[in-house]
């Protein structure tokens, strides 16, 4: 397809609000719309509406920064005591990442960018775990509803599979980022192993798992409990199928079936 | 016909809300608007609730982000979810903005305007045609505020809207608050600029307070209605002579549930006062 006019004049405004070079507009105001190959009129309107061009410069960027400020708030102050944070934003506003129309994907946008490009993490090796552990909450709270998943019983045997609940994630992290906050947001490096579910309510919670229990929920999935149990240094099979219980009763397990 | 259940004034469903407007059935609100993107693919207890009321309450479903002038592919998932809500929700119309919203697949998140020109005007109709053929019920296009021409113009807005509605023969939801907005931002007489519109293509009215920033006023949707926007939207509702719904948009600064009804009853009362005069004239 050639490139319409009106296509032109739609990525000369989208390169208006995100690029960081475009925060100079007023001082050569028709720059962007002779990068986008627009004619002498299109380059006017350009530069005779600069106020009202930088008002859409400041919408979108709130748009975009304002979920990432407000589902990030120990990342923001850890950045921002570097001062690095509007510098982030910006690198993550160039990659041009958030695709989905839903205003709730812009947060993970930036999570799998921070994934994808390794981000600041050679300064801050925590820096993924600690924007995951931010988030987690909040996706575990939100995961799709789904049809309750048939064939399960509610007690644990001890050559039975746990089944998760859809929405439930085990997480394990190499520092205590759950702990870090905006007034400390350097977390300490301590192996962290953490259940995020969903209660019968449907409100997010944030359990601390020992490294046993992580590993047996975790290995539970795939082979039988007792098999699992005994894998993890579990010998004793009776707390082990009380805590699975307890856990399907708060939500986090969605039940059980026997092993194939 | 399912549009007789639409009318006086509703107000938009929004997540503060959700718990208190689920429990309170009595509530006194005629219906209420949602936006698809904030309820197709999410989970949990919020999302339940806004679901219970779905089912409960007459809804009116206004889209955020569809890029109708632009020219990113449809997300046909999107759509097709988007279709299932619609007729799980009854609305009897989808609405969305005639704007574009991303461009080459990076979502804005704003509502950017189209150029008013004569390409983009046969570019828009075309998407608008193709996106009604997609939706089970029709759609609506509602005007936005804007705070800049994109590019040389060869027409103004009025011209540039019509042209898009009637090209595409779609309905038209006209937001009265944008009217005015724009028509402070420009220097124009928003009663003058209606009287040129195609008031015949109305099924639905937007109102909403804005703010003024310096020399620009920006559409917030965070303070209360000033009583020039609800005399606009009285003097439309007399020239369209019938009791089409209007939608009070709050996104900013929510306030109380008890508190916007209030806002929601006093403008009420200026649709009812306006009604009755409407009748009594046509008496």
């Amino acid at each position: 397809m050639t490139e319409s006019r009106t296509l032109r004049l739609q990525r000369a405004l989208g390169s208006l609000v995100l690029d960081g070079g475009e925060a100079a507009i007023e001082a050569d105001p028709g720059r962007v719309a002779r990068r986008h190959g627009l004619s002498g009129s299109d380059q006017r309107s350009f530069r005779e509406q600069v106020p009202a061009m930088m008002i859409y410069r400041e919408l979108a960027r709130l748009s975009l920064i304002e979920p990432l400020e407000s589902m990030f708030p120990v990342v923001k102050a850890l950045l921002a005591g570097a001062r690095s944070w509007d510098g982030c934003v910006q690198a993550f506003l160039d990659a041009r990442v958030v695709q989905s129309s839903q205003y709730r994907d812009i947060a993970p946008a930036f999570l799998g960018w921070l994934a994808a490009t390794r981000w600041g993490q050679d300064r801050w090796p925590f820096l993924l775990e600690l924007a995951h552990a931010e988030i987690l909450e909040t996706l575990v709270a939100r995961f799709p509803d789904s049809e309750p998943l048939e064939g399960l019983h509610a007690h644990p045997g001890p050559g039975d599979l746990v089944v998760l609940d859809p929405a439930t994630q085990v997480v394990t992290y190499a520092h205590a980022v759950h702990r870090a906050c905006v007034e400390a947001p350097v977390p300490e490096a301590r192996p962290t192993h953490l259940l995020a579910f969903r209660d019968g309510d449907g409100m997010a919670r944030l359990m601390e798992l020992t490294p046993a229990t992580a590993a047996l929920l975790v290995q539970a999935q795939n082979r039988p409990i007792a098999e699992a149990a005994v894998a993890v240094n579990l010998s004793d099979l009776a707390p082990v199928t009380k805590l699975l219980y307890d856990l399907r009763c708060d939500g986090a397990i969605a039940g059980f079936r026997p092993a194939p | 016909m399912a549009q007789d259940r639409f009318t006086g004034v509703g107000i938009g469903l929004r997540r503060p809300h959700l718990e208190q407007v689920a429990e309170r059935e009595g509530h006194g609100v005629p219906f209420w608007e949602t936006c698809p993107e904030n309820v197709i693919g999410e989970g949990g207890r919020f999302h339940r609730m806004a679901c219970a009321i779905l089912d409960r309450d007459p809804i009116l479903t206004h889209g955020l982000a569809m890029s109708v002038g632009g020219f990113d592919p449809w997300d046909k998932q999107y759509l097709h979810d988007l279709s299932d809500f619609i007729l799980r929700t009854g609305t009897p119309w989808h609405s969305e903005h005639l704007c574009f919203t991303s461009v080459d697949g990076s979502c804005l998140h704003e509502l950017l305007p189209i150029p008013f020109t004569r390409e983009a005007v046969r570019h828009t109709i075309t998407r608008v045609r193709e996106l009604q053929s997609r939706l089970p019920v029709p759609l609506l296009l509602e005007n936005i505020t804007y705070y800049a021409e994109l590019g040389a113009a060869e027409m103004d807005e009025a011209d540039f809207i019509s042209a898009v509605l009637e090209g595409a023969d779609v309905g038209w939801l006209l937001d009265v608050n944008n009217v005015y907005v724009n028509a402070l931002n420009f220097g124009f007489d928003p009663k003058e600029w209606l009287s040129r519109m195609p008031l015949d293509r109305v099924a639905q009215l937007h109102i909403a307070g804005h703010k003024r920033f310096g020399d620009i006023t920006v559409d917030t949707h965070g303070a209360d209605v000033i009583d020039p926007v609800i005399d606009l939207m009285q003097w439309t509702l007399s020239r369209l002579g019938r009791p089409v719904p209007v939608l009070l948009e709050r996104d900013n600064h929510i306030p109380d549930f008890d508190e916007l009804l209030a806002e929601r009853t006093r403008i009420q009362y200026a649709y009812d006062a306006t009604l009755v005069l409407t009748e009594v004239r046509h008496d």
